[in-house]
């Protein structure tokens, strides 16, 4: 039998330092990816230190607004706050489109942000994997690739990052509290994960014995009007092709302000900063709503044509500048042999989700 | 290692588990407690849902340590005494069952679902089952199945 | 309805009887083959190839064999009797020898006292592979003979089966309207929940007791005797509970291994396949590629069908010749078809190994000529429902090859009920749950388009081509605590589908007792058969019937020689004998008096014959089943998702034997041909698995069924038990067709591969 050594920690210092001060130790969650990584042997520790029980689980207003999330809160118990739904529903709705009502009354939001790839060749022990063993070679590149990243991609690695909640989290410019050797620090989430480069084997910036310990929501008015959107072969239980998590601010008939954020594309939850950058000015043309649901309507996005109704400034639509805004982002991409299919799809449900969200915004007024 | 808990009300613990183990294996092969399945073994399909601390998880998942001290509540508890519980009766009578892998887990997570939500639409039962695969029945007769258990639980209530 | 036709609690031949192991199964205490447990087990692991094909240059077990904790590692040298087994060849190895030919051969087994042990010292053993290209084009391996063989001299081609009927040449000339397509079908998995899994006892005389979950008791103890150099009956099987089957357990997985490691190392040995393993541990549907020609006439007749069907049997035949011969002989579908001239190839290829799947062969040419009758419709400008009405057979109607449909096949009127059907409303915007998508909540209703199709689909049932084909039961008939119970032993496999049930049901009715035991099923009873086909209810059903038709000659001859007077035209009902007109002459108690009366009995249908091998000319088939199907869905165009909105059955049963079991059978079925439509295909590449686990291989969720409505006919088969037609594989035919004519209705797309996927809708 693999010795493998068993700790509940009780106190969350002496719990770095025992990670910290070994290579083949880890923390354990709740354990929906790492026992399962187990069982396939992509991870072999030597010590599981199980942090779920310290107390990181509770959701707290801040003082000035915004809201701490525990480490430890079940995606489940995170979901459902009515905090959360009132003014991150973006957040609510990435959680439940994720896994299974089983799963999420498990896993954690630290464990949510820390899951590792479904790349196949990444949970298959017996093929080359960078990220699974640095060195071996990249097997996606030339094999399989129709679930791999065309965005941020480097020829060591072509993996996504599966988690739906890290998606919304970082439209919510959302900061990661670490502990760790050092003492605690803080973490935005844009900063928190790498793109695979020559180490994809690194997922994070965090060190070996770097425990997570909150997640911070800032108050963000307009993460009120934010949704997000996932788009899967399967009505429920599937990991991502492509998602969109957005929010936006809308004045005087214009996009003032937005946060855009696609999963699915990269191996990393992909900040749409160049896109975001298109939106702002956008003219919602001729709200009230209606008009605009019409125009979109009657434009749809998947066909090319122009839009017959609600022209705006430069003779274009709304949903001709979301398309733009969205080949703003997506002009890098860089498809596989297998997944060409997820630029247009990123492209339509970024349309898709903004759209939704100004109508939305439409209809409120 | 020794893991000490509750398991359908009584307080059990159980010698030389490998710290790899799962809980679902601990039940299955250590405890004599086989009703939580083994479809995949990989939180994939549900069959091995039980309850743990009063939410329904996949077993499968969790590792043998992470449960010392907490209550476990598997299939083999739902049932009082001789008497199935309205879920466990309605699976049967509607016809619910083919090869009953998947039931166990069905049956604890409609359960779970019926306590949290007495008289749920259709619409909330398919999100509340949809971690929960069976490949025989189509899901139909699942269906059937959990309308009639809530009807027989609210008007028993 | 359903529950309540359950409650009237009625348990004979018609009525809603409910599963005998429902409450175990709704307990957890059903005992499935992965639950065994016994003093002293080891457990079994399997080394498997990482190589579709390669030449192996050594084995050294001897790391693993020093693991603590292990207690065997054996490979090929170790198989003490035939090397080879196999359903209708014997061309797969117990473990693999020289080389390799699909990725997931075995190659080595080890026993230790945790399964966990036993993993870590599998790592241990050291293979050397010389790796090869593997062979993985199934259309060169059908038509290419320079192309490479997968087993040494042997040809690639397991099966070629034409069909030639009429004059091609002339119905070119006579066709005013010609369609073509070429299809693809990907390769499905069975996807049952429970995974292959036993247990082996090593017996006092040298023999084994192996308790495992199969299709077929009889079959494996007749491939797994000679492998283990063991007399058959040495080897005794007995029915573990079944997690399902779906054909995925006709062929062999841990059996004869179970065995060798129990007969090596002394002790009970468990096998439990992990998912990722169960997707190498059994065959899968064929995956086809299909190229159809249709001729017609401009109102939409039929005149001919040119077609090439290649279906890829990977590394080892398994019933690759059965899945052939189904694809030719009804490779046109349930349509008079006066021209035909088809060509149906099955190979070996260095891909995973492919066999029995729910309507095997059937389901593949399904797809391709429905896709076809869609296109002759739109080439005539016809409803897709007329054009088929116009060509369907019916009862004297001839066959492709020449079978004359001798049983009701009341196919137009079937077609006419699914077209009657009420339209399912519009879906509302206001839940995402209900729309494209789901709980992803990808649209609220935007770019949502609605699409309806149709399609039909005809099944063989029972075994076809001159197999000569029983079933075997043994009813027992005596009285226990006074009152009359009947015991039926057969070794049919109850896989889910409710055989247990039925046979209970038929002992109740023909017997008129109340008490029927149904006893576990195992090998100390002749052979039921197979639990496939949908060959169950027509040949066991038949056997049980037979069997229980004699135990009531006898009684009632008892009842004769007690009464002292001749009792013609008597029958058994409620626990009585009861004489012609109807009056009760004697309890079955008193006729028994103490004593037991049972009976065996085989049951075979009628002979069928082989298709010609070179006109596929035959009186192939004991009987056909047909199934029609109408499916609603909306599609989200701007995103390429399909949400089934409704799927519409109709089906001729023959005679409804359980109405509760058979609507599942039809639900289940049709959402496996969901599956196939939209989601399920394991991804080959270089012969490789890419998506071994229920997250990558996705199947039907309870939100991406739809609400299903049925209705079921009962025009009896005068050649079969009670009337009754198979019912379990149509449904799945004819879905997975329908489902994409629907898709293709809303979008335009041509569709010519299943699953379809959201970048053949849009974002392609």
């Amino acid at each position: 039998m693999r010795p493998l050594e068993y700790r509940r920690a009780e106190d969350p210092r002496r719990a770095v330092t025992a990670v910290a001060g070994r290579p083949g130790a880890m923390f354990l969650g709740a354990g929906t990816n790492l026992v399962d990584h187990l069982k396939l042997g992509v991870a072999r520790p030597d010590l599981l230190v199980d942090v779920s029980h310290l107390p990181y689980d509770k959701i707290e207003p801040r003082p000035g607004g915004g809201l701490r999330i525990g480490a430890a809160v079940r995606n489940s118990d995170l979901a459902a706050h009515p905090l959360v739904r009132q003014h991150y529903p973006v957040l609510a709705q990435a959680l439940l489109s994720g896994a299974s009502p089983q799963l999420r009354n498990l896993a954690t939001t630290a464990g949510n942000l820390l899951q590792r790839t479904r790349c196949p060749y990444f949970q298959d022990v017996t093929t080359p994997c960078n990220k699974r063993e640095p060195g071996t070679g990249c097997s996606a590149l030339e094999g399989y690739n129709r679930e791999h990243a065309v965005l941020g991609a480097s020829e060591h690695c072509v993996a996504v990052h599966p988690s739906d909640m890290a998606v919304a989290l970082t439209v919510l410019d959302a900061e990661v509290r670490v502990l760790g050797s050092g003492g605690e620090r803080t973490i935005p989430i844009t900063e928190l994960y790498r793109l695979p480069g020559d180490r994809p084997d690194r997922d994070t910036v965090l060190k070996h014995g770097d425990l997570i310990t909150a997640v911070d929501l800032p108050g963000l008015p307009m993460a009120a009007h934010s949704a997000y959107r996932k788009v899967r072969e399967r009505a429920s239980y599937a990991f991502a092709l492509v998602s969109v998590a957005a929010a936006v601010q809308v004045r005087d008939g214009a996009i003032t302000d937005a946060r855009v954020a696609f999963g699915g594309l990269a191996h990393k939850p992909w900040r749409a900063y160049r896109a975001e950058e298109a939106l702002r000015g956008v003219r919602v043309s001729a709200a009230p709503g209606d008009t605009l649901a019409e125009a979109t309507t009657a434009a749809p996005i998947a066909a090319g044509g122009a839009a017959s109704t609600g022209e705006n400034a430069g003779g274009t639509s709304t949903v001709e500048d979301l398309r733009a805004a969205a080949d703003a982002e997506l002009a890098d991409a860089r498809p596989l042999a297998h997944n060409a299919f997820k630029i247009p799809m990123a492209r339509n449900t970024f349309v898709a989700v903004l759209r939704g969200l100004l109508r939305e915004e439409g209809a409120t007024r | 290692m020794r893991v000490t808990f509750t398991v359908n009300g009584s307080r059990e613990s159980v010698d030389d588990v490998w710290e790899g183990e799962s809980l679902l294996y601990v039940l299955r092969e250590r405890m004599g407690l086989p009703g939580a399945k083994n479809a995949c073994e990989q939180g994939e399909c549900g069959s091995c849902t039980v309850y743990l601390d009063g939410a329904p998880v996949c077993a499968c998942l969790v590792a043998a340590g992470q449960v010392e001290g907490r209550e476990v509540r598997t299939v083999e508890g739902l049932a009082d005494g001789g008497r199935l519980d309205p879920v466990q009766e309605a699976f049967v009578e509607c016809g619910a069952v083919q090869c009953g892998f998947c039931t166990p887990g069905l049956i604890v997570q409609t359960h779970a679902l019926l306590a949290r939500r007495p008289d749920p639409s259709d619409a909330e039962i398919r999100e509340a089952l949809a971690g929960n695969l069976c490949r025989c029945t189509g899901y139909e007769k699942i269906l059937d199945a959990v309308r009639l258990a809530a009807s027989r639980k609210t008007g028993a209530e | 309805m359903t529950v309540e036709a359950a409650r009237r609690g009625g348990e004979a031949l018609g009525d809603s009887a409910l599963r005998p192991d429902g409450v175990l199964k709704v307990t957890g205490e059903f005992a499935y083959s992965s639950d065994l447990w016994a003093d002293d087990m080891v457990w079994g692991v399997t080394l498997r190839s990482p190589h579709p094909r390669a030449r192996i240059t050594g084995i050294d077990v001897s790391e693993a064999l020093a693991v603590p904790g292990v207690h065997a590692v054996l490979t090929h040298e170790d198989v003490p009797g035939e090397k080879f087994y196999g359903l209708e060849h014997h061309d797969q190895p117990v473990l693999a020898i020289d080389q390799v030919r699909y990725q997931g051969e075995p190659v080595a087994l080890v026993a230790a006292d945790h399964p966990e042990t036993a993993r870590r010292a599998r790592d241990r053993i050291r293979v050397g592979y010389e790796v090869l290209e593997p062979l993985t084009d199934a259309r060169r391996a059908a038509l290419d003979p320079s192309y490479p063989k997968v087993h040494g001299d042997r040809s690639n081609v397991v099966r070629h089966q034409p069909i030639r009927v009429g004059d091609m040449a002339h119905a070119r000339r006579v066709a005013e309207v010609v369609v073509r397509g070429e299809y693809e079908v990907g390769m499905q998995d069975q996807a049952f929940l429970g995974p292959e899994s036993g247990l082996a006892v090593p017996a006092e005389d040298g023999g084994v007791d192996l308790f495992v979950a199969t299709q077929w008791l009889h079959v494996d103890q007749e491939q797994i005797a000679p492998c283990l150099g063991l007399p058959t009956g040495r080897v005794r099987l007995t029915l573990a509970g079944v997690g399902g089957a779906f054909g995925a357990r006709e062929d062999l997985s841990m059996q004869i291994h179970a065995c060798l490691l129990a007969l090596r190392t002394g002790r009970p040995v468990k096998i439990v396949y992990g998912r990722e393993e169960s997707f190498f541990g059994h065959v899968h549907r064929h995956p086809a590629r299909l190229r159809y020609e249709h001729g017609a006439t401009r109102d939409g007749r039929l005149v001919y069908v040119d077609a090439e069907i290649v279906l890829d049997g990977g590394a080892y035949a398994s019933s690759t010749s059965a899945v052939v011969g189904n694809a030719a002989s009804l490779g046109v579908g349930p349509y008079e078809v006066p021209n035909v001239r088809l060509d149906a190839y099955g190979v070996y290829t260095n891909n995973p190994p492919c066999g029995a799947m729910r309507g095997f062969g059937a389901v593949q040419a399904c797809f391709a000529y429905e896709s076809q009758m869609d296109k002759v419709a739109e080439a005539c400008g016809l409803d897709p429902v007329e054009v088929r009405i116009r060509n369907a057979v019916a009862e004297g109607s001839r066959l492709a090859t020449g079978q004359v449909i001798d049983m009701p096949a009341p196919l137009a009127a079937m077609l006419e009920d699914a077209r009657a059907f009420p339209a399912p409303p519009p879906t509302g915007t206001a839940d995402v749950r209900d729309l494209p998508g789901g709980v992803s909540n990808t649209t609220h209703g935007e770019g949502v388009r609605r699409g309806v199709g149709y399609a039909v689909g005809i099944k063989n049932i029972c075994y076809s081509e001159g197999f000569d084909d029983h079933s075997t039961a043994r009813v027992r008939l005596e009285t226990v605590g006074g009152e009359p119970a009947a015991l039926v032993h057969t070794a049919a496999a109850e896989v889910g589908q409710g055989l247990v049930t039925l046979q209970a049901q038929i002992a109740r009715t023909e017997l008129g007792v109340r008490q029927v035991t149904v006893a576990p099923a195992d090998t100390g009873v002749g052979s039921a058969g197979s639990s496939s086909a949908s060959r169950q209810s027509y040949m066991t059903g038949g056997a049980v019937r037979a069997a229980c038709e004699a135990v009531r000659e006898r009684v009632i001859e008892l009842a004769e020689e007690r009464l002292g007077r001749s009792l013609p035209g008597a029958s058994l009902h409620d626990g009585r004998v009861v004489a012609a007109d109807g009056l009760a002459v004697a309890s079955l108690a008193e006729v028994l008096a103490g004593r037991a009366v049972e009976e065996t009995r085989e049951f075979r249908h009628r002979r069928t014959t082989a298709l010609d091998p070179l006109t596929g000319q035959g009186d192939s088939h004991v009987q056909f089943a047909f199934c029609v199907h109408r499916a609603v869905v909306d599609v989200d165009v701007e995103l390429g998702l399909v949400k089934v909105v409704e799927l519409a059955a109709v089906q001729d049963v023959g005679r409804i034997l359980n109405p509760l079991a058979l609507e599942g059978q039809i639900h289940g079925g049709s959402a496996q041909g969901l599956g196939l439509a939209l989601m399920e295909e394991i991804q080959v590449r270089d012969g490789v698995v890419r998506n071994p686990s229920f997250t990558d291989y996705l199947i039907p969720t309870i939100l991406d069924m739809p609400p299903m409505r049925t209705r079921i006919l009962e025009n009896a088969d005068p050649h079969a038990p009670y009337g009754l037609r198979g019912a379990g594989e149509p449904p799945t035919l004819s879905s997975t067709p329908a489902i994409v004519a629907a898709v293709r209705d809303a979008t335009g797309r041509p569709l010519t591969r299943i699953p379809v996927r959201p970048e053949h809708i849009s974002c392609g």
